[in-house]
């Protein structure tokens, strides 16, 4: 029905594949091209990277934690934006809902707090 | 686009009947409160402080899910009827007697859950990998795994909610509430560790699966109806004539995810395997009180929500009921192990209950929530029993060890006889009483077919739990067969406390048929 | 508003094939890895799938939690297991992927005939959903905060219980008495061996890498001061090799640089 609404998009989404390409290309035509071993590595600091071992390197279970965490309070932060927004039409019900609700989510991170979940140390 | 100034009205606070919707409130509440004291206690005191929070947290709610049924008795209903939190929880004479008999159940399964004399059904450390070094230290150590309490108390709650979920959504939400604690319980076993995870690790991907279905149906029956709400769900139903597809689609598919969670057939596979693998406290808790709450939900559903649409799901119902009841007891005779006999039996036991449920009469009503309650407590001390047989590596569950039982140990093998008879539903058991409510309730609806595939099946069933008592009496006890442990003294409670329930409720069930009886009404 | 915007249909067949057969490639890659990534596409079109059907705030919360939270928590998997770990083809029951394939199909056919059905043809009460408070997101707000809360606040419990059993089967306590860093130091000495700090790698003229060993004071090259790591895999050099590159280097110069 209204697609115009869309052009600002179009043009913002070509404007940004056009810059990208330009860099791309530009930087490829003007430059010069000297290659050796080292600017053709993998860049990073000092050595160079340790192969993978066979099976890609386990990390450590303990992000494992971290990672449930994150996506808790991620959910929490869901639950506060729609809050945020009409926080000026509810009364203070809303406050108590959400203090409530937040109380709840911060009672497992104590709980990982005091067992050592956070520690990273050992 | 400029919002417009926030409007002047402001939105009214949602009222939250705290009265009514106490029991669940408390037992949430102590729930967290048992969190912090696994955060806050050292380790020496986690068990009992975790054990007393429990316990009184779950008396307090059950009292108080008694005085609310005797204040609605005491007013000119006979019923409490009461919709609470803005009307997304039904508080009706169906969500109390469940409540009541869950909380029941909760407390049986705390007190199986603080066994410790037979070294204790869960892991000393779940997170030590099976055989490992670390694994026998935190053993030797006596370590406990207190965090199940909270677990428990929040499947609990979460069991309370779902029978009494008015909307869909709510009941969704229960059903994750109550499934996630126990996916977890089931994987912290003690021995066969690798058993128990792959157990829970089953549990957990069918289940998810099953939710799955479940929230794909709410959201047809929401496109059908336009609400989440229950009553508005009957509304549409009863508005239109033709037959929708989104409400069809979204009907099978809120059966599939609530069948599941039964452990009915087709949606039954997960059952043997789980309840052989999980720990046998938390097998106990599961088979009696997650199918409590789960046929709450399915009365629920399926009388208020969908009753417009009887005919439609009717018939499902009955296929579903034969084939659970027959299907059930025919591979339960095949078995060689007790956990995963008694895993065919309460599927076939399923069957029993949907019998009670596609009478769709009040009658019907009273009669499944009377065989929940009789089932439940039966089933528990059951697996409290099996929990009490073992050799020198844990529980003996192979059913030739047990030849013999009943000469070595007459009491403890004469009390699991009673629980089998009961499941077989022999008179003077409760298992009898509870078959006959249902089979009567379904008789005054013209469901003479289910009764004749009932009772046949009962027969079949009837066979393998006498060949189980013929084995444990009458067969030689069978040389360094296992022997039965003195369990410490929460554990025997709990299975005196389901002998006892079996009996009474086969000798004197009038009291509390009477009480299922006036309970027997649902808020539409 | 009563039917769908060209816009909207235009981006619908643009995004829908595409969705399509990354949903697909979700379940045959061999890779865990790069089924982990198709669905992270998957999400992120069902995101714009969603915002341009008026739901601002599933959109969001589509891009926030699920392309956000959950596909950290996969790759967070699979970093535990391994990332290159890859299915192995043998199936444990004969024929289940076919009977997979052929049920799903089935089910796919069944929705698809049953909901293609359904007098689905008009928006039925979507302007008056996102009109009545304001907007898609207060609208919400007004449900969750109130017909809802209950369940709002129940999330509550599942929360907790994720965090509960994430710490009860991932965090192995420590055993005992945590070493404090006095006791850790003491122990060190107890047991001998090296106190002080391992020696750096060398400096030189030419070479400042980790990859150089330092000098010890009779010239030879101290093991300790390179990583066992770099040695295993061959990558150090050693002092003669610097010396013999400053040769050649000597020699392409010519004559005259060393007096």
């Amino acid at each position: 029905m209204d697609g115009n609404v869309y052009i600002p998009i179009a043009v913002l989404a070509a404007l940004g594949f056009g810059f990208a390409a330009f860099s791309v290309v530009t930087g490829a035509l003007t430059g010069p091209k000297r290659y050796n071993r080292a600017k053709l590595d993998a860049y990073e600091c000092g050595i160079e990277p340790t192969p993978q071992p066979v099976g890609g390197g386990r990390v450590s279970v303990k992000y494992y934690t971290i990672a449930m965490l994150f996506i808790i309070f991620d959910i929490e932060i869901i639950f506060l934006y729609p809050w945020a927004v009409t926080f000026d039409s509810f009364g203070i019900s809303i406050l108590v809902e959400m203090a409530l609700f937040i109380v709840t989510v911060f009672v497992p991170l104590i709980y990982v707090w005091r067992r050592g979940g956070l520690d990273w140390d050992h | 686009m400029i919002r417009l100034a926030a409007s002047e009205t402001l939105i009214p606070a949602p009222n939250i009947e705290y009265y009514e919707l106490s029991p669940i409130l408390i037992v949430f509440g102590v729930g967290v409160l048992a969190v912090l004291v696994e955060a806050f206690l050292p380790r020496a005191h986690r068990l009992h402080a975790q054990l007393a929070l429990c316990l009184t947290g779950l008396v307090a709610a059950f009292v108080v899910v008694c005085t609310l049924t005797d204040e609605a008795q005491e007013n000119a209903r006979a019923v409490p009827q009461k919709v609470a939190a803005e009307g997304a929880v039904a508080i009706d004479g169906m969500t109390l007697f469940l409540q009541g008999t869950i909380l029941l159940l909760g407390v049986v399964a705390v007190l199986l859950l603080a066994e410790r004399r037979l070294g204790g059904e869960f892991a000393a450390s779940a997170a030590t990998v099976p055989g490992s070094a670390a694994e026998k230290e935190t053993t030797r150590l006596g370590w406990v795994q207190t965090e199940i309490y909270p677990l428990l108390m929040f499947s609990i709650g979460g069991m309370l909610i779902f029978p009494a979920a008015n909307d869909l959504l709510l009941m969704f939400v229960a059903l994750e509430v109550l499934s996630l604690p126990l996916y977890l319980l089931c994987g912290l076993a003690r021995r066969r560790r690798l058993l128990s995870q792959e157990a829970a690790l089953k549990y957990f991907l069918l289940g998810a699966f099953s939710s799955a279905f479940f929230l794909y149906g709410i959201a047809l029956l929401y496109g059908y109806a336009g609400s989440v709400r229950l009553s508005d769900i009957n509304a549409a139903v009863s508005g239109s004539e033709d037959n929708d597809a989104l409400l069809l689609i979204g009907m099978a598919l809120l059966a599939v995810g609530l069948l599941f969670k039964v452990g009915a057939v087709p949606f039954h596979a997960w059952t043997p395997d789980v309840y052989q693998g999980a720990p046998t406290p938390v097998t106990a808790f599961m088979a009696a009180a997650t199918k409590v709450a789960a046929f709450g939900a399915l009365l629920r559903v399926f009388y208020v929500g969908l009753g417009g649409a009887k005919w439609d799901w009717h018939p499902m119902f009955w296929g579903v009921a034969m084939v659970t009841m027959l299907f059930g007891s025919l591979v339960a005779l095949v078995q060689t192990d007790v956990k995963r006999m008694l895993a065919y039996s309460s599927i076939a036991h399923a069957g029993f209950i949907l019998v009670g449920l596609v009478a769709t009469n009040a009658e019907g009503l009273s009669a499944t929530m009377f065989y929940l309650l009789a089932y439940g407590f039966s089933t528990i001390a059951a697996f409290a029993i099996i929990s009490l047989v073992r050799d020198g590596s844990g529980e003996a569950t192979h059913l030739s060890q047990w030849a013999g039982l009943g000469r070595r140990s007459p009491v403890v093998a004469g009390m699991f006889a009673l629980l089998l008879l009961a499941f077989a539903g022999i008179p003077l058991t409760s298992g009898f009483t509870a078959k006959f409510a249902v089979f009567s309730a379904s008789a005054s609806a013209g469901g003479t077919p289910l009764i004749v595939v009932g009772v046949l099946s009962s027969t079949v069933a009837a066979f393998f739990y006498i060949r189980v008592i013929v084995l444990m009496f009458f067969s030689a006890p069978v040389t360094d067969g296992p022997r039965v442990a003195v369990p410490s003294l929460t554990t025997a409670l709990a299975v005196w406390i389901g002998v006892a329930v079996t009996v009474f409720l086969g000798v004197l069930p009038q009291p509390v048929l009477d009480l299922a009886d006036n309970a027997s009404f649902l808020i539409s | 508003m009563g039917n769908t915007s060209n816009g909207e249909a235009v981006l619908f067949w643009i995004l829908a094939p595409i969705t399509v057969l990354a949903a697909l490639a979700v379940v045959g890659s061999k890779k865990a890895v790069h089924s982990a990534l198709w669905m992270a596409m998957v999400m992120v079109n069902l995101a714009m799938f969603f915002a341009v059907q008026s739901a601002p705030f599933l959109a969001v919360a589509q891009v926030v939690v699920y392309t956000g939270a959950v596909m950290i928590l996969f790759l967070f998997v699979l970093m535990l297991i391994g990332v290159d770990s890859s299915d192995s083809l043998v199936e444990t029951i004969r024929g289940q992927r076919i009977a997979a394939m052929l049920a799903g199909i089935g089910f796919g056919v069944l929705m698809i005939a049953g909901i293609g059905n359904a007098s689905v043809d008009d928006f039925n009460g979507l302007t008056a959903a996102n009109s009545a408070q304001g907007g898609n997101v207060e609208g919400l707000a007004a449900l969750i905060f109130t017909r809802y809360v209950f369940a709002f606040e129940a999330i509550g419990a599942l929360l907790i219980t994720a965090a509960l059993g994430a710490m009860v089967l991932a965090h192995r306590e420590e055993i005992g008495e945590k070493l404090n860093q006095k006791a850790l130091s003491i122990q060190r000495f107890k047991d001998g061996g090296i106190v002080t700090p391992l020696p750096a790698p060398g400096v030189y003229a030419r070479h400042n890498a980790v990859d150089m060993p330092a000098l010890l004071p009779d010239g030879t090259a101290s093991e300790l001061s390179v990583s066992p790591v770099l040695r295993a895999r061959g990558d150090v050099l050693e002092p003669d090799d610097s010396v013999a590159a400053e040769a050649s280097q000597r020699a392409q110069l010519g004559k005259g640089s060393s007096s």
